[in-house]
């Protein structure tokens, strides 16, 4: 076991790093690719100097957890809703701002109203049936009205 | 192996697993729940995610694509006591997942059993026919009452689809019998209609024929009393104006006429090609005599040479006195 990490030396480390970056293909999690680049990191400094085996893999965690703070930095674009279609999956929150006519009148604070051949309950201020509405919120399963 | 090299290795190791525990990544149509010590706090939404490993645990992976669900085959009892199998399908989103994971456990289950139940209801309070004519309306009941429900779940159910109205099959039987039967009647009426409109049509065809014969006796008859009467009149009317021509002159003009007429008669008689043999009444021999008058009338009018003229006619065509039958002729054949 010994043996095993005080040979780790320059380039098993950069080896390593190459696998994982690999493995981050072949199994996406994108935190390989991170532990990856740690690896490569402790790497290249162990071209610069040598430092011991326990030293090296002090280094590779710290870079490791190092790499999360700065992936976020990255990836902040990336975990915002995508551009093309920021709506996929929300069909709610693609009504709000759109308008509709009353189906049902808005009684004690709602109502219904008909949206591409379904019915979706709205809540909002009591209006008679037939009244044109804009979509203010969408939460959840219930859109928040406004009298248009 | 001293403590520290021990210390190397667990590090890495732990700043490996807490690295994983950390670090989720949802898939585009998923919403994952986060519980801190069982809590909920909040969702990830798709894409990478950063929790508190040792804190945060991943509860329910919700899926917030457009799901669809089997309703499962049901006998129904209609209002009218037909008993039909039915079943259908049931669309729904989620769109709260924290909602839809904890506000209801076996949330598939629970829609499948709110259907059910709300298609047993609808339905039962329906006469068979309406049931298999109305589905439209069934399915927009369906879907306003098991929408209504299961909105306090976060989720949404698009729309339910009745896929199936099965009754038994000795209603079904019944029910084609029943419409054969609808058009027999149906083809017999028309037939029946067709025939009595052709006999109408036929009768009326008659009654307008014998109609119109009749107009057109009517006004032949009108026609001919008319020409009877035009004649009669200017029979009359001759006959004034030779009434009138008498009383102004002379009574053997009356004989002229009569003598005329006569012989224009026998000359007719005459000229009949297979009859020879004339009969004349005794008295007709009479009114030859009255010819003798016409010579007088002629006398008086032209002066003599006319009516030398008209006896030496007399001489050559005219027997002088009573009918000599004509010598008899052979049979033409």
């Amino acid at each position: 076991m010994a043996e095993m990490f005080s040979t780790l030396g320059t380039w098993n480390w950069l080896i390593f790093g190459f696998i994982l970056m690999a493995l981050e293909l072949a199994a996406p999690g994108v935190f390989l690719f991170w532990l990856g680049l740690a690896a490569l990191l402790v790497g290249l400094l162990s071209f610069v100097f040598t430092p011991s085996w326990q030293m090296q893999l002090l280094m590779f965690a710290v870079f490791a957890a190092l790499a999360v703070p700065v992936w976020r930095h990255f990836a902040r674009g990336a975990t915002e809703a995508s551009k093309s279609n920021p709506f996929l999956n929300r069909r709610n929150e693609a009504l709000v701002g759109r308008e509709f006519t009353l189906e049902k009148p808005i009684v004690d604070g709602s109502g219904t109203v008909r949206i591409d051949d379904t019915v979706w309950r709205v809540a909002g201020p009591d209006a008679p049936a037939g009244s044109r509405v804009k979509v203010v919120r969408a939460d959840g399963a219930s859109l928040t009205v406004a009298i248009a | 192996m001293t403590g520290f090299d021990i210390f190397a290795i667990a590090l890495v190791l732990l700043v490996i697993v807490t690295l994983f525990a950390g670090i989720k990544t949802v898939p585009q149509g998923y919403d994952w729940t986060i519980e801190r010590f069982g809590k909920y706090t909040r969702t990830l939404s798709p894409g990478l995610n950063l929790i508190v490993p040792y804190f945060d645990r991943i509860g329910r992976k919700m899926n917030m694509m457009e799901q669809v669900i089997n309703i499962p085959e049901q006998e129904v009892i209609t209002k009218d006591n037909a008993t039909v199998t039915v079943d259908g399908v049931a669309f729904f989103q989620v769109f709260d997942a924290a909602k839809a994971s904890y506000e209801v456990a076996n949330l598939n289950q629970a829609i499948i059993v709110l259907t059910m139940t709300n298609i047993r209801s609808v339905m039962g309070s329906m006469d068979l026919d309406q049931v298999l004519s109305h589905r439209d309306e069934i399915n927009e009941r369906l879907l306003r009452v098991v929408d209504a429900a299961v909105s306090p779940w976060g989720l949404k159910v698009n729309r339910i689809e009745i896929k199936d109205i099965v009754p038994p099959a000795d209603l079904v039987e019944a029910m084609g019998r029943q419409m054969k039967a609808e058009r027999v009647k149906r083809a017999d009426i028309l037939q029946a209609e067709g025939q009595r409109q052709s006999e109408i049509l036929r009768a009326e065809g008659a009654k307008q024929g014998q109609i119109l014969q009749a107009e057109g006796r009517k006004e032949a008859a009108f026609r001919d009393a008319e020409a009877r009467e035009r004649s009669a009149e200017a029979e009359a009317r001759a006959t004034q104006m030779v009434s009138d021509a008498i009383a102004k002159g002379d009574v053997a003009a009356l004989n002229y006429f009569i003598a005329d007429k006569y012989i224009k008669a026998f000359g007719q008689l005459a000229d009949s090609p297979n009859q020879k043999i004339i009969m004349l009444p005794i008295e007709a021999t009479s009114i030859l005599g009255s010819l003798a008058g016409i010579g007088e009338i002629a006398k008086a009018t032209f002066g003599e040479s006319a009516a030398s003229a008209a006896a030496a006619a007399r001489r050559g065509s005219v027997p002088p006195a009573g009918p000599t039958p004509p010598p008899p002729v052979p049979p033409q054949r």
